[in-house]
């Protein structure tokens, strides 16, 4: 292990020393450094234990990919599961490794490795069964304490935002490719954005010297030179530390930036923003991932990805190991072997598993002119070692040849990173020089350049993304000239996984590396027939962990083509689910919770209800007063008591601001306002009101309210507070698509109307009081009628009517003069006794007269004919929305539930809302068979008028029932409560009050 | 998401629109001529193909107007919209160029492979 | 496990549909009534469908009598089923949270309990203490839409999906029922108003009795006999989280705030999304969808702020008119379908399987399953699971 620690020869890490804890010890690395990089500068490669058997694991990529090195942020918030080798360090960092118990080098849980005959693939659906009760006692509860990985987060209240970009083209990854792409974009028409996952431009090369010089210029100052150009030109902005994570459909693209790169904001600004882009074209330009090979314990710590052992040095400095051994399939690999020769490290070995002759002669030159010891034709058959691999084993030419070293470098080839395209719904297509898939069809304006298309020569570049972005007229033409370090043809031998010499419970071939699935598992998958690649992933769980296989997904393809003996075109590949990378959930979120998740509507009386102690209820997005807290200590029933009883013996307001109000209008309204409603409003008289009922076309109660007709051409509704949205949508829809040849115009005037209702037999005298100038008589202002009158500089409409059987008045007024008018009006009924009352008491005093509450006293399986409201259907209409259903079968049955009063025999039984109605006296302690019952309670209030519970409930062939003596169960106990069926109407029946 | 161009106000994100499903079914004119059956068809039988569908969206957030849309239910891909008082266009319009099939291969669940 | 085996010319039942439903049809087929000769088809692999998408949560404390029946048949069916098939399928009875955020869900709540205990079930109401107990993480008051009770079932849970439709394959498959994958029945044919056989992309295949299963495509293979079904088939979205050390030791539930989640064995966080407003047989709903949950879980266990999202998928729901499915014969003699699940047939599937087989077994629904008849939408005797969801006053 060494440390260049010369960081002025790598950009990206500056050399300000940083220090953090690492399971408590203190490390110290320098600004710029991941997790990984750092714990690899101080000879620190032990980092985690595996899913399953608890393995030792160390660092194995240098990138988003990471299937091992996952930790925990205690500074964080606990965040658990972060990639070391993504997370960058920052002064007084907390970080723990994960998984283990008591410590990352003695962890008890190790023991499951021993076990692991019985750990083997699906062995949660074969073991663990009996006897009975075990399952549930024991076998679970073990099973969930040991998986699981990190340790939950800590209190927290996230604060991640979106921004919204709407471009021309974006191109994903800042690479090579993508600054290439960028330059043909630099000051034209386009609306470009770049966005690089990375702190810094130029990709891959930042991660070796495989490209000498770009249009003379050293690589890094092309990069520089690059850069400066795109920044400069208006039309291209650059997102940086942000990774595309979801490519939907519509060219629409989920991208998180990670606002905490090195440092933690400040409280007030976010930690993350999820960018949400909608763009015309979509330039894939997101590179490559290097794969793993599967060798008998290619897991342990100090196996690692020549690749990314290759960006440790380049990017942060850090030569994990002086003298690895390299272990190769590929023409990748020659790069690193060059990096370390140049640093005076010569590797132990280099194991080549391509023939001599395919091998590219500057290599085979390299190796000889350097010295160094090197095989073709070879493979690593495993390796040995418990916290740190000791000694690696390689088979060439029939010969187990054992060499000591601490590392290994890995490659198994690289893959075109197709998961965005796949996501955008791109066809791929297997490619059997380069083992692995390509993008080959776009679904939407997708294109793809670079390695992610398959291309890894870096000398046709130039010419492949100019002729794939010839087509977008007016882009630049750019030249580019690349000289490079290395061969520039790619060329690979097939190889998946390594034929162990030796089997031993400690000797382990994996696959997915994260969630300790072995190639032995896949075997045994396939032998006990899940061959279907699908159903190997969910019987073996491969590929399911945070990496989602990442690095190893097309290796277990190859493997099992290889064990099926067929192609892997024929295998199938499973789905690249979105997202590509684990998206925070706090991002996702953004703002749009906590305070901001739901709008909160308030009424413009609003701050008066809570100057005078209104509790409130949420009703939809509305905040509605639901009782008013007289005095301290009053409990909501003893509120409630008091508001009914006062508003029957004086008067009450209520303010109903919150209902639904439509405003109808048109040559044609007066048809279509009979087509809506139940209720016929030809006959009906200008300038009076209605009660009204709106059916759904299956003919079941959606809405009730009141219709008041200025004439045939005019008309306002009201509607329930929740049902205000859908009864506007309902009206349009049959507007426009039903009736088009109708003149009629609809709008909401819910806001443009503050409403009033004040009843109780008082309530004419405090009219008068605040309307001195308005005859409120029976005879000048009967019952159901309405009228508009000036008030102050503004207009008011009074409407007679009543949602509680009394005497009232309904004052719709602009919002502007609302909360003033009330204030008077509560002033002039302060003496005649006015209450304010809520939604509670408002309720109760329907209950009291048998009026329903839709949605409480209906559930959208109840007919007008049900509740007995046949009198609210035009008799003589030839149709109306929901009319035909009222005739079905079912619906027409006389047996159907419907409503009745309910009337406990023992006044002083309470009678609750939900419970249900029997014929027996008597409930067994436990039910064995489902008791038949009769209906259930819609709404019960104890009335304090009539000193008893008034109750209403649906029954079944209820109207037959009257007088008849049921019972009514309580659900916590076995004893009923004996009722008598009843009228609904529990309060002046006649309607006096109402009509005094 | 889905961008969808409403006729009225041009390109919004779906998020801004409802659907309304199956277009085309007019609500009978007399209802009471309809037996149960026909009725309860009426009421509650919509199409609900895999391909080509003819719908009804509404641009809820927006101009609160209803229009036709003609879209590949096995691609989401919308092929065409159309206001209300437009004809219809004919299915042989599209049959011949929609892209990919969506859904999930047969096998594996699947990324799309060309077969060679 | 199961074999793979070439279709036979003809057989006495096929199932159309390798799903748990479809694979659990012929299970009870094979099983209680004695059929010797079934086949399932699957135009994929076994559990492709929904049966490999849901979130599992298992449950029975619904409204109507109907409904509650049914499910709860599903639900005992489940407390015995590892043992029955002899594999585990992991049934987990860690209990089902619904929680109430306003005065009207505690209404229905309370409702519903009182009609779940009048038909046996173990659901009842349960106060935020308790459910502050059962889930300590869960933000209660300091909320939007604060959680106000809950409806509590303790037998409720949740158990591994695709362990149902390999246990149901597996003993299927011993009982002589051939299992066919990667077949894709591309229609129904009849003659003289019978069912004669299915057209598939391996032939034709003849059956006087065939059962379709096939969730979301249900629909269009209804279409080639002729039979209209009140079915729309919408996007269903779920998640997992990355996993950690158990959390969450209940399944919550939350319809006002869309946010259902449980964690499973693994220490993911299972998290249900809802339905997207339109058709549609992609596999793949909207963003928006995704994020309407996760604010949702957000503002529940502000905690899960620094979860992840793992991974993201779809699946093709079944949507009827009134929420309930459909178990049910039709106008064509022989052909059955059992159906329109929408969001929630992961929970029946014991149940569904062992009605549906009875029926078939039978030409006559079992007394369980007579109320879910495609006839109900003609004479309107729905069993309108979603009605009591309207906010009004």
């Amino acid at each position: 292990m060494s440390s260049i620690n010369n960081t002025k020869s790598f950009h990206l890490i500056s050399s300000q020393k940083v220090s953090f804890t690492f399971d408590g010890k203190k490390i110290t690395g320098f600004k710029g450094d991941t997790i990984a990089s750092a714990l690899l500068r101080n000879n620190i490669n032990l980092v985690g234990r595996s899913f399953k058997y608890h393995r030792p694991r160390g660092i194995y990529t240098c990138g988003i990919e990471e299937p091992n090195a996952l930790v925990q942020i205690i500074s964080e918030h606990n965040e658990p599961n972060a990639r070391a080798t993504v997370k960058r360090i920052y002064e007084g960092m907390i970080v723990e490794s994960q998984n283990r118990w008591p410590s990352l080098k003695m962890d008890i849980g190790a023991v499951n490795n021993l076990l692991s005959p019985i750990f083997s693939a699906g062995f949660y659906y074969k073991t663990f069964m009996g006897p009975k009760g075990f399952w549930k006692k024991i076998y679970e509860p073990i099973i969930r304490k040991t998986a699981g990985l990190g340790k939950p987060p800590k209190e927290f209240r996230s604060k991640s935002t979106h921004h919204h970009h709407n471009v021309d083209v974006v191109i994903v990854g800042g690479g090579i490719s993508g600054l290439i792409a960028a330059l043909k974009f630099i000051d034209t028409n386009y609306d470009v954005l770049i966005i690089e996952q990375d702190s810094f431009l130029g990709g891959t090369l930042n991660n070796s010297k495989k490209i000498k010089e770009i249009n003379g210029l050293d690589t890094i100052e092309w990069i520089k030179k690059t850069e400066d150009l795109i920044s400069k030109s208006k039309n291209i902005k650059i997102l940086k530390d942000t990774t595309v994570s979801s490519y939907n459909y519509s060219n629409h693209l989920i991208a998180l930036e990670d606002k905490a790169v090195g440092s933690l904001p400040p409280n007030y600004k976010p930690e993350l923003v999820l960018h949400k882009i909608r763009t015309q074209h979509t330039i894939l330009a997101n590179g490559y991932i290097e794969r793993i090979l599967s060798f008998r314990n290619n897991d342990l710590p100090g196996v690692m990805l020549a690749g990314s052992f290759e960006k440790f040095i380049h990017r942060y400095g850090v030569v994990p190991e002086t003298n690895p051994i390299i272990f190769t399939n590929n023409s990748s690999t020659f790069s690193l072997l060059k990096s370390l020769v140049e640093l005076n490290c010569k590797p132990s070995a280099y194991v080549d598993n391509r023939e001599e002759n395919s091998i590219e002669k500057s290599t085979l030159d390299y190796l000889k002119n350097n010295n160094i010891l090197f095989y073709t034709g070879a493979e690593v058959e495993g390796c040995d070692g418990r916290n740190i691999i000791r000694e690696a084993f390689i088979r060439h030419k029939g010969n187990i040849i054992k060499l000591k070293t601490n590392m290994l470098c890995v490659s198994g080839g690289i893959n075109p990173d197709v998961n965005l395209f796949t996501q955008s719904k791109g066809l791929i297509k297997w490619d059997d020089n380069l083992f692995t898939f390509k993008p080959e069809n776009a679904f939407q304006n997708t294109i793809v350049i670079g390695s992610a298309s398959g291309n890894f020569n870096f000398q046709k570049l130039n010419d492949e993304i100019k002729n794939k972005l010839n087509f977008l007229k007016g882009v630049n033409d750019t030249k580019i000239e690349i000289i490079s370090n290395v061969e520039n043809d790619y060329n690979i031998s097939e190889i998946w996984d390594i034929k162990p010499e030796k089997e031993s419970l400690w000797s382990k071939s994996f696959i997915d590396i994260q969630n300790d699935v072995t190639v032995k598992d896949l075997r045994q998958a396939i032998t006990e027939g899940f061959d279907r690649i699908e159903h190997l992933k969910r019987f073996t769980t491969n590929s399911m962990g945070t990496d989602q296989g990442k690095i190893s997904s097309i290796n277990s393809l190859g493997i099992v083509s290889k064990i099926l003996n067929k192609s892997v075109e024929e295998v199938g590949t499973t789905i690249y689910r979105p997202p590509f990378a684990p998206l925070s959930f706090s991002a996702i979120a953004g703002r749009n919770t906590y305070e901001f998740y739901d709008p909160k509507r308030k009424t413009p009386i609003h701050s008066w209800h809570i100057d005078n102690n209104a509790v409130f209820e949420d009703v939809g997005q509305w905040k509605r007063p639901w009782y008013f807290k007289n005095k301290k200590g009053e409990t909501m029933h003893q509120a409630v008591q008091r508001e009914s009883k006062q508003l029957r013996e004086s008067a009450g307001i209520l303010d109903g601001s919150t209902l639904g109000k439509i405003e109808v209008k048109g040559k044609d309204a007066l048809e279509f306002m009979n087509l809506m409603y139940t209720n016929a409003f030809t006959k009906m008289k200008p300038m009076t009101s209605r009660y009204v009922l709106m059916l759904g076309e299956d003919g079941m109660i959606k809405d009730d309210g009141i219709v008041s007709k200025i004439n045939d051409q005019h008309f306002i509704a009201t509607t329930t507070t929740g049902g205000a949205p859908k009864v506007l949508a309902d009206m349009e829809e049959y507007a426009q698509t039903e009736w088009p040849n109708l003149e009629v115009y609809m709008n909401s005037i819910t806001e443009q109307f503050s409403t009033f209702n004040i009843s109780g037999p008082k309530s004419r005298a405090i009219m008068r009081k605040v309307f001195s100038n308005i005859d409120f008589s029976n005879e000048k202002f009967p019952f159901m009628t309405f009228n508009n009158f000036k008030y102050l500089d503004t207009e008011v409409r009074i409407m007679r009517a009543s949602f509680t059987g009394e005497l009232g008045y309904e004052i719709y007024i602009p919002p502007k003069y609302a909360l003033e008018l009330w204030k008077k009006i509560f002033h002039s009924g302060k003496n005649l006794g006015l209450v304010p009352y809520g939604t509670e008491t408002m309720h109760l005093l329907r209950a009291e007269k048998g009026y329903i509450v839709v949605g409480q006293d209906t559930d959208g399986t109840v007919t007008p004919i049900d509740l007995n409201l046949n009198w609210m259907i035009g008799k003589n209409k030839k149709d109306f929305i929901g009319k035909r259903s009222l005739s079905r079968f079912d619906t027409a049955r006389e047996d159907r539930k419907q409503l009745v009063g309910i009337l406990p025999l023992d006044k002083n039984k309470k009678i609750l809302e939900g419970q249900h109605i029997l014929e027996i006296n008597k409930l067994p302690k436990k039910v064995e068979t489902p008791i038949e019952y009769l209906g259930h309670v819609t709404s019960s209030y104890h009335s304090p008028n009539l000193k008893h519970f008034v109750a209403m409930a649906l029954v079944k062939g209820g109207k037959k029932l009257m007088g008849k003596k049921v019972y009514v169960s309580d659900p916590s106990k076995s004893e009923t409560i004996p009722v008598e069926i009843v009228n609904p109407v529990f309060l002046d029946p006649k309607n006096k009050r109402l009509l005094s | 998401m889905l961008i969808i161009n409403c006729p009225y106000c041009g390109e919004r994100d779906q998020s801004e629109f409802s659907n309304g499903g199956q277009a085309h079914v007019a609500r009978p004119s007399d209802p009471e001529k309809l037996n149960d059956k026909e009725w309860s068809e009426y009421v509650f039988v919509r199409s609900n193909p895999k391909g080509i569908f003819f719908e009804r969206w509404v641009h809820s957030h927006g101009c609160r107007k209803w229009f036709n849309a003609v879209r590949n239910t096995a691609t989401d891909e919308i092929l065409k919209i159309y206001k209300l008082n437009e004809k219809p266009p004919s299915l042989d319009e599209f049959t011949n160029n929609l892209k990919t099939p969506s859904g999930e291969p047969e096998l594996g669940s699947g990324n799309f492979t060309v077969k060679k | 496990m199961w074999r793979s085996p070439e279709p036979k010319k003809s057989y006495d039942v096929i199932i159309v549909g390798g799903g748990g439903h479809g694979l659990g049809t012929a299970y009870y087929l094979a099983k209680e009534h004695g059929f010797k000769n079934i086949a399932v088809i699957e135009k994929g692999w076994l559990g492709c469908g929904n049966t490999g998408r849901n979130t599992t949560i298992i449950r029975s404390n619904y409204l109507w009598d109907e409904s509650a029946l049914l499910y709860d048949h599903s639900l005992k069916l489940w407390e015995n089923l590892s043992e029955n098939l002899n594999y585990n399928v992991m049934f987990s009875q860690r209990g089902v949270l619904n929680l109430a955020h306003n005065e009207h869900d505690i209404k229905e709540i309370k409702r519903r309990m009182c009609a779940n205990r009048l038909n046996g079930l173990d659901s009842r109401w349960i106060g935020t203490s308790e459910i502050k107990k059962l889930v300590p993480i869960m933000n209660t008051d300091n909320l939007r839409y604060p959680v106000l009770g809950a409806s509590y079932q303790p037998r409720g849970g949740v158990a591994r999906h695709d362990a149902v439709a390999w246990g149901f394959a597996m003993r299927s498959d011993e009982m002589g029922v051939d299992i066919i994958q990667n077949c894709e029945v591309k229609g129904i044919r009849t003659k003289n108003g019978e069912v004669d056989g299915v057209e598939t992309s391996r032939g034709f295949i003849e059956s006087k009795k065939i059962g379709i299963v096939a969730s979301g495509h249900t629909s269009i293979l209804a279409a080639t006999a002729g039979v209209k079904l009140p079915l729309q088939s919408r996007p269903l979205q779920a998640l997992v989280s990355e996993p950690i050390k158990p959390v969450i030791n209940t399944v919550v539930m939350s319809n006002a705030v869309h946010a259902y989640v449980s964690q499973s064995d693994k220490g993911e966080l299972v998290i249900g999304a809802g339905t997207d407003g339109y058709n549609s047989f992609t596999q793949r709903g909207g963003y928006d969808v995704i994020e309407e949950t996760i604010r949702a879980i957000v503002e529940l266990y502000p905690i899960f702020g620094k979860m992840k999202m793992l991974r993201q998928w779809g699946g093709i729901v079944d949507i009827c008119p009134d929420a309930s499915p459909i178990i049910s014969k039709c106008d064509i003699k022989g052909l059955y379908f059992n159906c329109g699940w929408g969001t929630g047939g992961f929970k029946a599937t014991p149940g569904s399987a062992n009605v549906f087989a009875y029926t078939i077994a039978n030409d006559n629904p079992h007394k369980i399953n007579a109320a879910f008849s495609l006839d109900r939408f003609v004479t309107g005797r729905l069993i309108d699971e979603h009605g009591a969801a309207a906010v009004a006053h």
